[in-house]
């Protein structure tokens, strides 16, 4: 530990923490651009400099290891004075046009001018024109005059993806970031970087002109494309009275943890999003003469649990067929071993998962749901589907079926459903399937979810809801609870189960490895 | 006598001096030889701190001093790069010095080399200087047939290689982290400092970076002693400098003269005054970076003290006489459009600062400028000192705000104030 002062203020850190890290964790805050705590410090835009007392110079912040006894002043004259000439520097050349700016909002030197800047603009010379819509790659537009040269976006690909799409060209004023001739930034990554730069010089295509930050709400929850279960933001629009808007969703930022994503996440995860919206069943719908007509969610639900106390009762639940997937929350699944498992004896489950793609080494997995592990864990062993050995008769199949995007991988259970006579399908989306079953009931994605999922490395994620259910549907895990407590076999247990956080609980005291992992 | 003793140009002149037999037969590499074979690197090393040997590049660093701060024993190869990039607007002695007598240059190599415990030299040497590039990897190879280079060097145990690396012309890479840089293959841009390369420096390695000056020092060091070198300058300035006078003098060049001449006897003695009908106005004494002089202030000691606390700087001795006859505004002009031109672009006081004081310049120099724009200039130049990443940003603002200061009424003149 090394005792220093900043701002009069005594405090006892970390030995061999920056002034910045120092400052920050006793909740003071020193401006900075070229700095991103991913990287080792740059010290280019000159914007953190602060005074150490019996030092000559100032200091950068993001560089200077404290010492004992440092004394450092963040808000003195001098400091104020040189942060106010780097941002007077960085606006002279940096165009006004935060008003069709994308970054307008979260752009950081918007921030600073507000907080340390606020001074007239003395520059009468012509500002360099350059290049405004520079693509970068599939994803990015570069905007050369709002540049700031912080240089992010160029140690990101070297020292993060190790990639070297960017460089700096030119020199001096006419510096400029382009990419190197014949490789433009179109790795898997590539979006991290408009979240990345503190400006608006790098845009991301999909969000340019979309609408103003300021209008976006953002929520946490997990990205469930793939088994690496990144931790991301989901920004949505509330909306305006009045006004419709074609859009919800309008983009997924990383959300930093350490324990996982760090800072980043791919563009498959990103740029996959219009699924929250598109194509989504909102509506309880049964088959009647090949039409569908809509119905209520209780009375269906409670049909479905009579229909398996019958089979129960008959000890015919050899005859039911249970298809699950992995991007159900642990809690679902738990509740799903409970039923299929544990009350109901000898029940067929089968796994259908969407089909594995391409891992790229990094965060993104081959197989594409979040919560395969978890599955393992909590010990359901659905067999694959189709069964090596072949059918039972059966006389019910319940299908949870998860297609965000593109349902193909259920095409091979079309033929089985023609002889089931009584089927059920819990899906967020539309699918062909739809006219095959008797009864549709719509179900939540695990943006629209409570609950916990574990990623690939062993690591559990809870969550609450981030979106609102879209019309009448319910998340599998209401359902499955309302089937646990209609079929009143184990009734006390399910009563119990009042909370999402009442589930991981038990699920805790049963299965070792979820012990002592919730919050 | 021996105070105007010319021990680094004497020779210079002598035909063939840079082929190494003719290099052998006036004393070369007997400096070389004597300390490989009987002297330790500890005894070497307190030699050259004894002699105050201060870096002739311009910041005036004491070799002796960068040499120590090399770990002595490391588990990672040293280096040693002599920066022969020779930017500074005005500086051409280190030209003088390599194409006159390379072996001198390698010489000092071999002894530094030795102290450190430094197996494998670079000379970074600018990419104009074409013939010079070829005569020293003539010299090395000349050097390694005697035996001079390569392994055993003087049937010791001591190896060391040296290699030839031409820049490609950016001012920056005379800046010691930009040119570890560009050496290893990247982008010149200056590195953040701490760490400072004699810990982390070439390949992250150890590095010793000394300018060719004061490397061509080092061999007179041993041969003669560091009470003798001391005695050539100052105590605290030991040896001569050599310093290249431009402008309108009579007889413009390099004149090796000891530290503390003054600076009057270097231009109207040695230089041999003001050409015919030329009066002096101003002069530059240390390279385009050090703030600039009036005529009246010629009176003054050249050594590195003295001419701080004058408020400039002895910097690489090179020395641009002014004449009345010539704009401060065409002056101004050279040096702002030169440093706005040469910036590299990484730190924001620089990169923007300078081009906007230059952009002011300019429009002052097409008669658009106004009171209020020298004000500006020195709000900006002074903004820049002592903020930047490198020295750039400080060796681009002395001289402006030094012209500014001392010629405002000339400035304000020109600009019908």
């Amino acid at each position: 530990m090394v005792k220093i002062t900043i701002d009069g203020q005594q405090v006892e850190v970390k030995e061999g923490l920056t002034i910045l890290k120092a400052a920050e964790s006793i909740g003071i805050e020193i401006p900075h651009l070229c700095f991103h705590p991913a990287f080792p410090p740059e010290g280019s835009c000159r914007l953190c400099l602060v005074e150490i007392e019996g030092r000559p110079k100032l200091e950068l912040a993001c560089s200077t290891i404290v010492q004992e006894g440092m004394n450092i002043y963040t808000q003195s004259e001098r400091v104020r004075e040189a942060r106010q000439v780097v941002l007077e520097l960085l606006l002279a050349e940096h165009p006004p046009d935060c008003p069709i700016c994308d970054k307008a909002g979260d752009c950081h030197l918007q921030d600073y001018y507000e907080e340390h800047g606020l001074f007239d603009s003395h520059f009468w010379e012509n500002k360099e024109r350059r290049a405004k819509k520079v693509p970068l790659g599939k994803n990015l537009i570069l905007d050369r005059e709002r540049c700031i040269l912080c240089t992010r976006c160029v140690r990101f690909l070297k020292e993060i993806t190790r990639t070297g799409e960017l460089g700096v060209f030119q020199r001096g004023i006419h510096s400029e970031i382009d990419y190197f001739p014949g490789q433009p930034v179109n790795n898997n990554y590539s979006g991290n970087l408009a979240e990345l730069c503190p400006v608006g010089a790098i845009t991301d295509k999909d969000f340019r002109f979309q609408t103003r930050s300021w209008f976006l709400v953002s929520k946490p929850t997990i990205c469930p494309h793939c088994s690496r279960a990144c931790s991301i933001y989901i920004d949505f629009h509330p909306g305006f009275p009045r006004i419709e808007l074609d859009k919800y969703v309008y983009r997924l930022r990383a959300r930093e943890n350490p324990e996982i994503n760090d800072y980043w996440i791919c563009d498959f995860g990103r740029y996959n999003y219009s699924y929250l919206e598109k194509n989504r069943v909102v509506s309880v719908l049964v088959n009647r003469d090949g039409q569908l007509q809509e119905d209520e969610w209780d009375k269906q639900i409670e049909l479905l649990g009579k229909k398996l106390k019958e089979l129960y009762l008959k000890k015919r639940t050899n005859r039911i067929g249970v298809i699950l997937h992995s991007a159900l929350t642990n809690e679902e699944l738990y509740l799903a071993k409970k039923i299929f498992r544990e009350d109901l004896p000898e029940v067929n489950l089968y796994l259908i998962d969407p089909p594995e793609g391409k891992g790229d080494n990094w965060l993104l997995t081959s197989s594409r749901t979040p919560n395969l592990k978890g599955m393992e864990l909590i010990g359901l062993n659905p067999q694959k589907f189709p069964p090596e050995n072949g059918f039972n008769e059966l006389e019910m199949m319940i299908i949870f079926a998860y297609h965000p995007l593109g349902d193909g991988h259920y095409a091979q259970l079309k033929s089985v459903l023609e002889e089931v006579p009584f089927s059920v399908l819990f899906t967020a989306h539309q699918t062909t399937l739809m006219n095959q079953v008797t009864v549709v009931l719509p179900a939540l994605l695990l943006a629209e979810k409570e609950g916990s999922v574990i990623n690939v490395e062993g690591k559990l994620q809870q969550f609450k809801a981030a979106l609102h259910p879209p019309g009448n549907a319910h998340s599998e895990g209401e359902a499955l609870l309302a089937i646990g407590r209609n079929l009143g076999i184990n009734f006390s247990f399910y009563r119990n189960m009042r909370s999402t956080a009442d589930i991981l609980g038990k699920l805790s005291q049963d299965i070792s490895f979820f012990e002592g992992q919730s919050d | 006598m021996a105070k105007k003793e010319k021990y680094l140009t004497g020779l210079f002149g002598l035909e063939n001096l840079h082929e190494i037999e003719v290099y052998l037969q006036n004393g070369g590499y007997e400096a070389a030889k004597k300390a490989v074979k009987s002297m330790k690197p500890e005894e070497i090393l307190k030699e050259v701190k004894a002699a105050n040997l201060r870096g002739r590049g311009g910041a005036g660093f004491p070799a002796g001093v960068k040499w120590g701060f090399v770990p002595p024993t490391a588990d990672k190869p040293k280096y040693l790069c002599v920066n022969a990039d020779e930017g500074e607007p005005g500086t051409f002695k280190d030209k003088y010095i390599m194409s006159h007598n390379p072996h001198l240059l390698l010489e000092g190599i071999i002894i530094t080399s030795y102290c450190v415990g430094i197996h494998q030299a670079f000379i970074y040497i600018r990419g104009e200087y074409e013939m010079i590039a070829r005569r020293l990897e003539k010299a090395i190879d000349e050097a390694k047939t005697k035996g001079f280079l390569g392994k055993n060097i003087f049937g010791s145990q001591f190896a060391l290689e040296v290699v030839v690396h031409r820049g490609a012309g950016a001012y920056i890479c005379g800046e010691e982290t930009a040119l570890l840089e560009s050496l290893e293959g990247k982008r010149g841009h200056p590195r953040l400092k701490p760490p400072f390369p004699a810990s982390v420096g070439l390949f992250q390695c150890p590095t010793v970076i000394n300018n060719v000056e004061t490397i061509a020092n080092v061999p007179f060091i041993i041969a003669r002693g560091a009470e003798w070198f001391t005695q050539m300058g100052l105590p605290q300035d030991g040896g001569t400098r050599i310093f290249g006078v431009s402008g309108p003098v009579k007889k413009p060049g390099i004149y090796e003269l000891p530290l503390g001449t003054s600076l009057r006897e270097l231009i109207f003695n040695h230089a041999g005054g003001m050409l015919e009908g030329k009066e002096l106005k101003a002069v530059i004494p240390g390279g385009m970076s050090a703030p600039i002089l009036t005529a009246d202030e010629i009176d003054i000691s050249l050594d590195f003290e003295s001419l701080k606390n004058a408020g400039s700087m002895l910097g690489s001795g090179a020395v641009i006489v002014i004449d009345k006859e010539t704009s401060m505004l065409d002056v101004l002009q050279v040096v702002t459009k030169f440093y706005a031109h040469e910036s590299c672009g990484q730190c924001t006081p620089c990169r923007v600062g300078v081009s906007w004081i230059n952009k002011i310049v300019q429009r002052m120099a097409a008669g658009q400028g106004s009171p209020e724009d020298l004000e500006t200039i020195s709000r900006l130049a002074s903004a820049i000192m002592g903020k930047t990443l490198c020295p750039l940003g400080d060796a681009a603002a002395m001289p402006i705000l030094g012209i500014v200061e001392k010629f405002k009424d000339e400035l304000l003149a020109q600009m019908g104030h």
